[in-house]
């Protein structure tokens, strides 16, 4: 059995937990504010892969100095999704009533259109960056640098948000809206620009993965998908709409799967990772932290 | 004169017309997984079908017993679903009422059609489809070029192992078909081996971190690693047994290693690894092997897949051949295709039964960037070389 005080299994449950965490917080703030589920985040992470894997190929442009571009350019794409897809239908009081299940309809639609236009236009065949593939050691613990990376940028990001969200007006008014729409209208809240920056903000987010998990596996148009049902996972165990909770529940599969397993076995690791799921379901239906408010 | 004119136009009409009904061509039916579940894995055999058609038409067209027709293509989507596969092959042949046919991706594919040729008595040459179970299909109308049959690839990696003097290996296998097979007949043969199995644990598919296995087997010291890994789960082996600095000097990866991004992705870290694979460019004693590897080069910028570029090209090869003798009737083409002797870039092939007959079962090892054939020695391209620690 692996030495549970090892750094090793530290490090790859931070690195696995920061990952989920930031998966998670996109798919979050969009469901947050507005009801919507995006099962087709995990697209948008698929998107910013390729982003990143393009940007290097064609231009010689490291993933990291990427990064910032393709946040913006998944930001851009989510804006639009939002004005094309979304706005009219929030607007209309009797459609916004049912947005929550068309939604889910909407983007597992415009998840299977990126997925084949992703196929069309890169091809199906697999690709990968060879990028930051030195490994730092320390005594016995080994870092892969493009992991180190990946975990000091999710950390930072997702800590940044999280300042945002405290300190920040704009921020300020994201979270008013997920904690209740209601009074957000009354006192004066502009809404729509809140909804148009939480969508940006999500899908940004979502782009920023892609840009990072660019540099640790392969990179296909089908890649998206356990990222987005992982993220699920983490926003349901943190409790839906709930920023703080979703950051826990990811750090908390980061540790299910690297703890957890050593403990166990790898045979166990999707037992452990639903089975605490379920269980926490049961004890806790509106998830860690989620306030009966949020969990409907 | 006039008349004679008439008469010159009336012929070379007749000749336009019996030019244009020589140049009918061949159309030749498939389905492929274009979306769903393998659509990542499929492009490898598509690459090698598209590659082949075109060098046959350029070169003329293909030789239907001495009269020479350019090929077309009748591809559908399969969705990854075996059902949907078998609704297409009834289709190709009953509706396009196509001339040939080609095989789809994967084994549950190939057996789902299976029962279509048959019953059709329709012949078709499979390619990546491996399992024991293979050779329960009724002989006749469906032949399996591929030598990497699990049962007697576990003999053959116990063989290399003892050559090497393996005394104790670590086993992790992805929960999946064809890795799950392979451990089926790998435990009892490396029992009988005396081998000590110091790790043997299984995995899901969709793991995300081998950290706490990899530690395992870093205490456990073992000589040989066997990794029955599929692509995505082999990206994550390679890059954290780096990580954890898990060393043995004999490491076997088996799916992934001959996908080109692979070695893009790992550079030298690649170097040493053993994997499946029965078909390299550097034989030189198989003449077409190494200008299909350029040609495949040349086209799509990306080297073949080892395995399933080859199967694929392969399986095109054998049904030419075998169409130049028996032209397109089905019963000649299945006795033909039965019979005779193919030359292949993987060599000479001869089946028995399903079964390609006359290739070894093999494995590969990458040396400087290069896939070598390093098992059985007697078609070796290279000397196994011990694998040495991770660079750094």
């Amino acid at each position: 059995m692996a030495d549970l005080l090892s750094t090793q299994l530290l490090f790859a449950a931070l690195v696995t937990g920061a990952l989920y965490g930031l998966t998670a917080l996109g798919l979050n703030l969009v469901y947050g504010t507005m009801r919507l589920l995006n099962v087709a985040h995990g697209e948008f992470v698929m998107l910013g892969a390729f982003a990143a894997y393009w940007a290097f190929t064609l231009a010689a442009i490291p993933p990291l100095v990427a990064l910032p571009f393709i946040v913006l350019l998944t930001a851009a794409a989510g804006l639009a999704i939002y004005r094309g897809l979304f706005r009219g239908l929030l607007r209309n009081p009797r459609l916004a009533e049912r947005i929550e299940s068309n939604s889910l309809l909407l983007f597992f639609g415009l998840s299977i259109v990126l997925q084949n236009v992703a196929a069309a236009f890169f091809t199906a065949t697999p690709r990968a960056l060879p990028y930051l593939d030195s490994i730092i050691r320390i005594g016995d613990l080994g870092m892969a640098t493009d992991r180190l990376a990946t975990l000091i940028i999710a950390a930072s990001v997702t800590l940044a948000i999280v300042l945002f969200l405290r300190f920040n007006l704009l921020g300020l008014a994201i979270k008013a809206l997920i904690q209740n729409r209601e009074a957000t209208l009354i006192v004066g809240i502009d809404v729509e620009k809140v909804q148009r920056m939480s969508f940006a903000l999500g899908f940004g987010l979502a782009g920023l993965a892609g840009g990072l998990v660019s540099m640790l596996g392969q990179i296909t148009p089908f890649m998206g998908f356990p990222y987005m049902i992982t993220a699920f996972v983490v926003i349901i165990l943190g409790g839906l709409g709930n920023l703080t909770g979703g950051l826990i529940a990811g750090l908390l599969l980061g540790v299910l799967e690297t703890y957890g397993v050593a403990l166990t076995s790898t045979n166990y690791r999707s037992i452990l990772i639903y089975g605490v799921f379920i269980l926490i379901l049961v004890l806790r239906p509106q998830g860690l932290l989620g306030g009966r408010r949020i969990a409907r | 004169m006039k008349r004679l004119l008439a008469g010159l136009v009336a012929v070379a009409g007749l000749a336009l017309s019996i030019g244009a009904q020589a140049a009918e061509p061949v159309r030749i039916g498939f389905s492929l997984a274009q979306t769903g579940l393998f659509a990542a894995a499929a492009p490898s055999q598509l690459n090698a079908y598209e590659l082949w058609r075109d060098q046959v038409n350029a070169a003329g067209g293909l030789d239907v017993a001495g009269e020479l027709r350019m090929i077309e293509f009748v591809m559908y989507d399969d969705r990854s679903d075996p059902s949907e596969a078998v609704r297409i092959y009834e289709k190709l042949i009953t509706e396009d009422q196509v001339d040939l046919l080609l095989a789809p991706w994967g084994t549950p594919h190939h057996f789902a059609v299976a029962g279509v040729v048959e019953k059709h008595g329709f012949p078709l040459v499979g390619n990546s489809a491996a399992s024991v179970q293979l050779r329960d299909i009724n002989p006749g109308n469906i032949w399996f070029p591929t030598s990497a049959i699990p049962d007697r690839m576990a003999e053959e990696l116990v063989a290399m192992m003892q050559s090497q003097g393996v005394t104790s290996v670590a086993l992790i296998a992805n929960q999946l078909p064809f890795s799950l097979e392979i451990k089926q007949f790998l435990v009892p043969a490396l029992e009988a081996a005396g081998i000590a199995i110091v790790v043997n644990d299984e995995y899901p598919p969709d793991i995300q971190d081998m950290t706490a296995m990899l530690s395992g087997i870093q205490t456990a010291a073992p000589d040989a690693i066997v990794a029955l890994s599929y692509p995505s789960d082999s990206v994550l082996y390679m890059n954290q047994a780096r990580e954890v600095g898990v060393n043995a000097p004999f490491h076997f990866v088996l799916v992934g290693p001959t996908i080109d991004f692979f070695a893009g992705m790992f550079g030298p870290s690649l170097d040493g690894i053993v994997t499946i694979g029965h078909w390299s460019p550097y034989k030189t004693e198989w003449a077409r092997a190494k200008p299909f590897f350029d040609a495949y080069v040349a086209k799509y910028q990306t080297t073949p897949d080892y395995l399933d570029s080859a199967l694929a090209y392969m399986s095109c090869e054998i049904l030419q051949q075998a169409v130049a003798v028996a032209g397109l009737d089905h019963d000649r083409l299945r006795e033909v295709i039965a019979l005779d002797t193919f030359d292949t870039i993987n060599g000479p092939v001869k089946f028995d039964g399903v079964s390609n007959a006359t290739t070894p079962t093999s494995f590969l090892q990458f040396q400087g960037g290069e896939a070598h054939l390093v098992w059985p020695e007697s078609i070796a391209t290279a000397p196994y070389q011990p694998k040495e620690a991770w660079p750094q």
